[in-house]
């Protein structure tokens, strides 16, 4: 089992691991040879799942991998470490990653190299503590299979829906998300003493062409409401992940089955484009997967 | 009122209906100083909430000893309509409904006024959903509403949240719809028949003591006060100490008195010497009014009730917020 690469910029991986960092206490680190992916799983069935891509490409030249399994190897490790040890790796002059191992245990290294004031290299190395999964492990990871979603739109500023939001879920567990394609979105949340709904409007609506898309006689007028009820915590787990900008994210909804948020990472680390221009300076994404609460 | 996911909504807005005119429906350009009010008497869960055409009463009471009450006038509104025919259509409907006897109602030359049985908490979480990080919307804010009266940390109201609010009568939902930056909420709270509220009947019997304070002095009077007392005794008098107030708690005795000064004491007047003693716990209960107010009126009956009346300063006007308490029996009193 070998894994090196050598990174152009750490930043993007920093953006997603602070992203992620109230999510969990850990995560899966899954290196393929094309793609690595973080992954974060609160609860297989009911809880909110995040899964990452960055295409290699989009953030080194030098990489190498290989192993027994396809030549994927998985790694779970703690965020709070991996964050720490990509902000020291921050404006290096160059960041080399690297399964290694250190007094018998396996350790994703980072080795960085910078420049001191006198203009002499220095050698940094901070050493991630991991586990590697076993293929067993590996085969019980797998992306949430969800159908094409009804509508999908894009969100409102995060900041003003989650603070409505974090007001709002005093007043129940469960939070109905709805929108239509005329650029509407709500959010719903009611007890039998009050029902409160919060009106977005003016967003722009995605449409993705889709081979499968309904039939017309059971599409609805546009302005329909399609509806997931989920765990109010989930959302606000999703709210309150830390987004670098919390804009030009994508909400699409699943009826009946989940709510699923799409955060696109141009090159810089920061959001991608907006609308249509979304996918265009796409070098990574982040999903959001919130289940459908359980009657 | 339960979730469900395909319920389409017809009407988000306040609005009258063609054939029944809403009863009550009011505007606020800001709802800060309606939610500093409900603060001030929001120690309780539930609120009567009296509407006429001189504005809303919010009345909570505690304990059978204590009744708060906040009075905000038809100007603290941007638009205030009380359709007294509408309510007392309303309300006969909903006798009409329960007794089903029949009966007819003779016409009311006067006018009909609307009490209803509210969670005021949950209104004031309803009128604060924009306020941002923060506490919870019924914690008593010391917050003034003139800017220069404000202790503790400022929230930042980027903005003002607007409001509509509205009323059809017995049986149905207090409808809001608040609106800030162009992001709409539409809330609508469930009501209660009003229980007959507790009347301390502090009128009934002749005033017997009286000043006005300015607010700053008595908030450092209760800021002295020690909390592991039980009661509070005040008393007023003709001669020295004119105005004292004490405690005696765990940790020994305090005491504030105040001279007849007429830069600390206005309007006074002392017909009857008195001292009485209080629930320290109740009395506390009008901190955020006080806090809010630059002058409180005291005022002592024959049968030693008090009643705080607190002038709060607000864009357009002044409000008051009343407070009355039961005086505590001694033991030896009987």
């Amino acid at each position: 089992m070998r894994f090196r690469s050598l990174l152009t910029s750490s930043t993007l991986l920093l953006r997603i691991v602070q992203s992620i960092d109230k999510l969990s206490k850990s995560a899966i680190l899954k290196l393929t040879p094309e793609k690595l992916h973080i992954i974060v799983i609160t609860d297989v069935d009911s809880g909110l799942q995040l899964w990452s891509d960055v295409s290699i490409s989009a953030i080194s030249t030098e990489y190498r991998i290989e192993s027994a399994h396809n030549n994927e190897i998985y790694l779970e490790f703690s965020i709070d470490n991996l964050q720490r040890a990509l902000k020291s790796a921050h404006g290096a002059l160059q960041t080399t990653l690297k399964l290694t191992k250190k007094q018998h245990l396996p350790v994703l290294s980072l080795i960085i190299q910078n420049q001191s004031t006198t203009g002499r290299e220095i050698t940094l190395t901070q050493d991630v503590p991991v586990r590697v999964l076993t293929p067993l492990q590996m085969e019980s990871i797998r992306e949430p299979m969800v159908p094409d979603g009804q509508v999908h739109v894009m969100m409102p500023p995060l900041n003003s829906m989650r603070s409505v939001a974090e007001r709002m879920k005093t007043m129940g567990d469960r939070v109905a998300v709805s929108a239509n394609k005329n650029g509407e979105l709500r959010i719903r949340v009611a007890n039998d003493m009050v029902d409160i709904t919060t009106h977005f409007k003016g967003l722009e609506n995605l449409s993705y062409d889709t081979t499968q898309q309904e039939p017309l006689s059971a599409e609805r007028e546009p302005a329909a409401f399609y509806t997931a009820v989920v765990d109010m915590k989930n959302f606000l787990r999703f709210l309150q992940s830390y987004h670098v900008v919390p804009k030009n994210i994508v909400c699409c909804i699943i009826e009946n089955h989940a709510l699923v948020f799409y955060v696109y990472i141009g090159s810089s680390g920061y959001g991608a484009g907006s609308g249509s221009g979304l996918l265009a300076d796409n070098c990574g994404s982040l999903t959001y997967f919130v289940p459908v609460r359980q009657v | 009122m339960v979730v469900v996911p395909a319920r389409v909504e017809t009407r988000d807005a306040v609005s009258d209906d063609a054939e029944t005119p809403i009863a009550f429906r009011a505007k606020l350009n800001n709802v800060r100083p309606l939610v500093n009010m409900l603060r001030a008497v929001g120690f309780r869960p539930r609120a009567l909430c009296t509407i006429s055409s001189s504005g809303l009463v919010f009345t909570v009471d505690e304990a059978q000893a204590m009744v708060a009450q906040a009075y905000l006038r038809t100007t603290l509104f941007s638009f205030f309509n009380y359709n007294s025919a509408a309510a007392a259509a309303a309300l006969s409907a909903f006798q009409d409904g329960l007794d089903n006897d029949g009966q007819e109602e003779e016409e009311e030359e006067e006018e009909v006024t609307m009490q209803v049985s509210l969670p005021l908490d949950k209104l004031i979480e309803c009128l604060t959903l924009f306020y941002g990080p923060g506490s919870g919307g019924t914690a008593p804010s010391t917050h003034g509403i003139a800017a220069s009266t404000l202790q503790g940390p400022a929230y930042d109201l980027r903005g003002a949240t607007t409001a509509e609010i509205g009323y059809r009568g017995p049986g149905t939902d207090f409808e809001l719809l608040l609106e800030e930056s162009g992001i709409i909420s539409t809330c609508r709270l469930a009501t209660f028949d009003p229980e007959p509220a507790v009347d301390l009947e502090f009128s009934r019997y002749p005033v017997v003591q009286q000043l006005i304070i300015k607010s700053e002095w008595l908030r450092d009077a209760f800021n002295e006060l020690d909390p592991t007392s039980d009661a509070v005794s005040i008393s007023i008098s003709a001669t020295e100490p004119y105005f004292r107030i004490a405690t005696i708690g765990d940790n020994g005795s305090t005491e504030m008195t105040y001279a007849r000064d007429e830069r600390i004491l206005d309007s006074y007047f002392c017909n009857e010497e008195m001292e009485n003693r209080y629930k320290l716990q109740l009395i506390l209960r009008c901190r955020s009014a006080l806090a809010m107010s630059d002058k409180s009126k005291i005022r002592v009956n024959q049968r030693g009730f008090l009643c705080f009346q607190f002038m709060v300063p607000t864009d357009t006007d002044v409000s008051f917020v009343s407070f009355v308490f039961a005086p505590l029996v001694h033991a030896n009193d009987i």
